[in-house]
């Protein structure tokens, strides 16, 4: 509505503008939404050039195909969907060379290792834990645990039902307990890891 | 007793199991201490992602994004450009991310050469001219702009840009940095740039320019630039075709009069 002085055109409308031929109003829109989509493609891809491409695929095909968004959900939702899709293709054309090279699985192999030693370097590491999930349970755990979407949300970003949102996320926190010890270094790298609860095994 | 596998553990608190199977599991958390232990191990597994800082895009990506963007913008709003393009070119033309992984994935192991052909039409869209000039450039002034845009080696060369005795490009060393994410805005900044006189060009130089430019028609190569593309030695060679349009060439490999792989062609818009 034109007569809304002073507020922020929404993204629906900002849309609309894209498509009747406004050459600024993708650019608003994506602008708007830009850092978080940075860190869905961040996390899902696990690497920063494949990450910037994948947003690059994204913003791209989200501008040629803006005129088939049918609002049946929120642009956010529509241009998250996009970016995941984007991310995980990239994923796939890379799969001649593996995600998990034998670096990072070294490098696993040391987090896992009861060292309180290790404690500090662990910042850059989520990544690392990450990277042991297959790439679509990490999509539904990045979008759950990581950025905080609700389930549903998640759901239709991922175009799965939120049974499997659930399942999935379920099962790739399974998986990461193993790195439970190092992930809670992470959180707060100042505490140390009490010896009490990491030597139990 | 047997344990719990994280998996049920982890389902069991995402509210998957229910009815006697739920039960049954709840019953064996109440009792069951590494049990119980894990489950709460899985609630922090979410706690500590959750307390993970999201990332801020860098800025050297947002930049690209931004460029990217613009691109798509003026391909939308003046599609007259592609459409005064030549189709094989406009084939070869990628949208600039393409071209940034093309061109990295190629050339990062090798020295490379990027050539480019510049003329008429794509700078006078550079330089803001009417739209509608473009079409109209006389040969004569064709020639002049060439040559005030090509390197000091240019200057005697006359107006007539198809018959060469003499090399008409010198070679310079830029020390230009082209960067994989920014290679076509750099390019047309290159292009744009007044030239500075070079050396004259050592047979190997020429015959290289000669290889990379045999497919494309009648061109006049303006400059040679060496340089560094994403930390590798580059060569940057700058020419204008006879007919109008921008066209860029990468090359990899030594170049000369027979080895020289064009990796990529594009026009620039």
């Amino acid at each position: 509505m034109p007569g809304a002085g002073g507020q922020l055109p929404s993204d629906d409308e900002l849309l609309r503008r894209h498509v009747a031929g406004d050459s600024e109003a993708f650019g608003e829109l994506f602008r708007r939404h830009r850092d978080r989509l940075w860190a869905v493609a961040l996390r899902t891809v696990c690497d920063p050039d494949e990450a910037a491409d994948a947003l690059q695929d994204a913003m791209v095909s989200a501008f040629r195909r803006a005129a088939d968004f049918r609002g049946d959900s929120a642009v956010t939702t529509w241009l998250h969907r996009i970016v995941v899709n984007a991310s995980l293709d990239r994923l796939r054309h890379k799969a001649v060379h593996p995600v998990t090279s034998a670096d990072d699985e070294h490098a696993l192999q040391a987090l896992a290792a009861p060292d309180p030693a290790r404690a500090s370097d662990t910042r850059m590491d989520v990544d690392a834990a990450l990277r042991v999930l297959p790439p679509q349970q990490r999509a539904a755990l990045v979008l759950v645990d990581m950025l905080g979407f609700p389930v549903a949300d998640a759901a239709a970003i991922l175009g799965i039902s939120a049974g499997t949102v659930k399942s999935r996320c379920a099962r790739a926190r399974a998986r990461l307990l193993p790195y439970v010890a190092h992930l809670r270094g992470n959180r707060s790298a100042s505490e140390s890891v009490s010896p009490a609860q990491g030597g139990d095994g | 007793m047997s344990h719990l596998d994280a998996d049920v553990v982890a389902e069991f608190r995402a509210g998957l199991i229910a009815g006697r199977r739920g039960a049954r599991v709840a019953a064996h958390l109440a009792q069951c201490e590494q049990c119980a232990a894990s489950g709460d191990m899985l609630a922090e597994v979410s706690a500590a992602l959750a307390a993970v800082p999201a990332p801020a895009m860098p800025d050297a990506v947002a930049r690209r994004l931004d460029t990217v963007l613009a691109a798509e913008a003026a391909r939308r709003d003046y599609p007259e450009r592609a459409d005064g393009t030549p189709a094989r070119k406009r084939r070869a033309e990628p949208v600039p991310g393409r071209l940034r992984g093309m061109a990295v994935r190629v050339l990062a192991p090798a020295a490379a050469v990027v050539a480019l052909a510049g003329a008429g039409y794509g700078i006078s869209q550079l330089a803001g001219q009417q739209p509608g000039t473009k079409a109209a450039s006389s040969p004569p002034t064709h020639a002049a702009a060439q040559s005030a845009r090509a390197g000091g080696l240019a200057a005697g060369t006359g107006g007539n840009p198809l018959r060469q005795p003499q090399p008409t490009f010198g070679v310079a060393d830029s020390g230009t940095v082209y960067q994989r994410a920014t290679i076509l805005q750099q390019l047309q900044a290159a292009l744009r740039a007044p030239a500075v006189p070079g050396r004259f060009p050592s047979a190997q130089v020429r015959a290289c320019v000669r290889h990379v430019t045999s497919g494309a028609g009648q061109v006049t190569p303006l400059r040679v630039e060496t340089a560094k593309f994403e930390g590798q030695p580059a060569t940057v060679i700058f020419a204008a075709r006879a007919n109008g349009g921008d066209e860029a060439w990468v090359v990899t490999g030594s170049c000369s009069g027979t080895s020289g792989k064009v990796a990529y062609t594009t026009t620039l818009p």
